[in-house]
């Protein structure tokens, strides 16, 4: 009927992917599925693998073991050009070999490699952003090299957009400004995102669904208001009798003296046991993105993950 | 935003609970007019700082409700609501408000004597007030 109710389109899957260093952290079994249309958000601790996750997408690492799919076309060797024309990447670092260009001259080199290249979108964007065109990019500020990949990239037209850190070096204007070119992007096109990122803000901002990295482990995806719905924190007062049953639900106690605060998950049995027990709930609050990601690392799983 | 749509994050009513109520009370009590074009759900979704998900869920419910229709290429309008739905809707703001009401009541252990007078005291005071201005225009 409609394409809520659909089976989702898959914009690159990740199945079975692992890589194996004798010095570092293995990374994987990884098994990830990213739905076509949405801005899906990496998140997790430095060094948790999720540049790594994006390289493997963009096919600068390969994995040792496992397949990935992008648009529907599976390649243990090189991406066919027509499907790498469609991926466009900001990295965290920006590549060496365009230190020597002006913003202009990169920008044409790399409107050869994206036939869908948008230079009326890549003008309009360097002059909103006010990126000196005839420096060379090694002398640009870090803010405004990180516009011009920025700008770059959206010309691009790709389908699938990765960007490592986006906001880093950015000042908050600037920073508000990408948000909001991002949202326009994501306009009326089926575009893909993918963002890593530690800036929770941004992450509430902009994630349709968030996935958490940890220990080069994907620990799951869930959509982001689910998420957030997952836990919340509630004062309550009067006698607490039977919360023992409730265990599954209750994460955190803190006896207070006339007082008790826990983090729970919302559910049927809670409420009965508030109703039954005539429980008075004093104040409520829902948690911030840290805590909840602090608590799934801890191994509490919230139960809105997606498949 | 041209849509008065206001969040509260602490609340624990979901997201797209408190999202569907406000725009459904918009669009049945006329404060948003009869095939008004409903901006994309990207754009809804970055204004409220919600996920495309919950917006397109609520778009969803309301044109099951008959509320809102949508028009492919173009995009989601408001469609016609009825005089029934609309003093339906009118009925069940108020009674959730006075089941608030009383809730605070309950909470604090007001004695119920005292709610009630306190009530019809408001009652009289504010809607005294209001036929006095219909009365002086």
């Amino acid at each position: 009927m409609t394409e809520y109710l659909m089976e989702q389109d898959i914009a690159i899957e990740l199945t079975g992917v692992k890589i194996t260093r004798r010095r570092r952290k293995t990374i994987g079994p990884i098994n990830l599925r990213i739905p076509q249309g949405h801005i899906v958000a990496l998140v997790g601790p430095n060094g948790s693998g999720k540049s790594t996750i994006i390289n493997m997408i963009l096919q600068t690492i390969s994995p040792d073991e496992g397949s990935i799919t992008w648009l529907g076309e599976t390649s243990k060797t090189a991406l066919p050009l027509e499907i790498r024309q469609q991926i466009a990447y900001v990295p965290e670092h920006p590549i060496n070999e365009e230190n020597f260009m002006t913003a202009d001259e990169a920008a044409r080199f790399r409107s050869h490699w994206y036939p869908n290249w948008d230079e009326v979108r890549f003008d309009q964007l360097m002059s909103r952003f006010e990126v000196s065109r005839h420096e060379r990019l090694n002398r640009l500020s870090k803010g405004e090299r990180r516009k011009f990949e920025i700008a770059a990239a959206f010309a691009a037209k790709p389908k699938i957009l990765l960007l490592d850190e986006p906001s880093s070096g950015l000042d908050p204007f600037a920073w508000k400004d990408m948000i909001e070119q991002l949202r326009c992007f994501m306009e009326g096109e089926d575009v893909t995102v993918i963002l890593s990122s530690h800036i929770v803000e941004e992450v509430k901002r902009l994630a349709d669904y968030i996935v958490l990295v940890n220990s080069g482990q994907v620990l799951g995806m869930a959509e982001k208001d689910a998420l957030f719905a997952n836990w919340k924190e509630i004062w309550v007062r009067g006698e607490l009798e039977g919360l023992d049953g409730l265990e599954a639900d209750i994460l955190r106690r803190d006896y207070g003296p006339a007082m008790t605060k826990l983090i729970v998950r919302e559910s049927e049995a809670l409420e009965l046991w508030q109703h039954e027990n005539r429980i008075q709930m004093v104040k409520s609050r829902s948690l911030e993105l840290d805590e909840i990601l602090e608590i799934w690392i801890q191994g509490h799983t919230p139960d809105v993950l997606s498949k | 935003m041209w849509i008065p749509i206001q969040i509260n994050e602490n609340s624990t009513e979901p997201l797209y609970h408190q999202i569907e109520t406000q725009l459904r009370s918009l669009i049945v009590s006329g404060q948003v007019e009869e095939g008004t074009l409903l901006p994309s759900i990207r754009e809804f979704a970055g204004n409220l700082n919600c996920s495309v998900i919950t917006v397109r869920r609520v778009y969803q419910d309301l044109e099951n409700e008959g509320l809102l229709r949508t028009k492919q290429g173009t995009g989601t309008f408001v469609a016609r609501v009825g005089k029934d739905e609309r003093d339906e809707y009118r009925r069940n703001v108020v009674l959730e408000a006075v089941e608030v009401t009383v809730d605070t009541g309950l909470s604090v252990q007001y004695p119920e004597d005292d709610l009630r007078d306190l009530f019809l005291e408001i009652l009289k005071k504010k809607y005294g007030e209001s036929h006095n201005k219909g009365n002086s225009k």
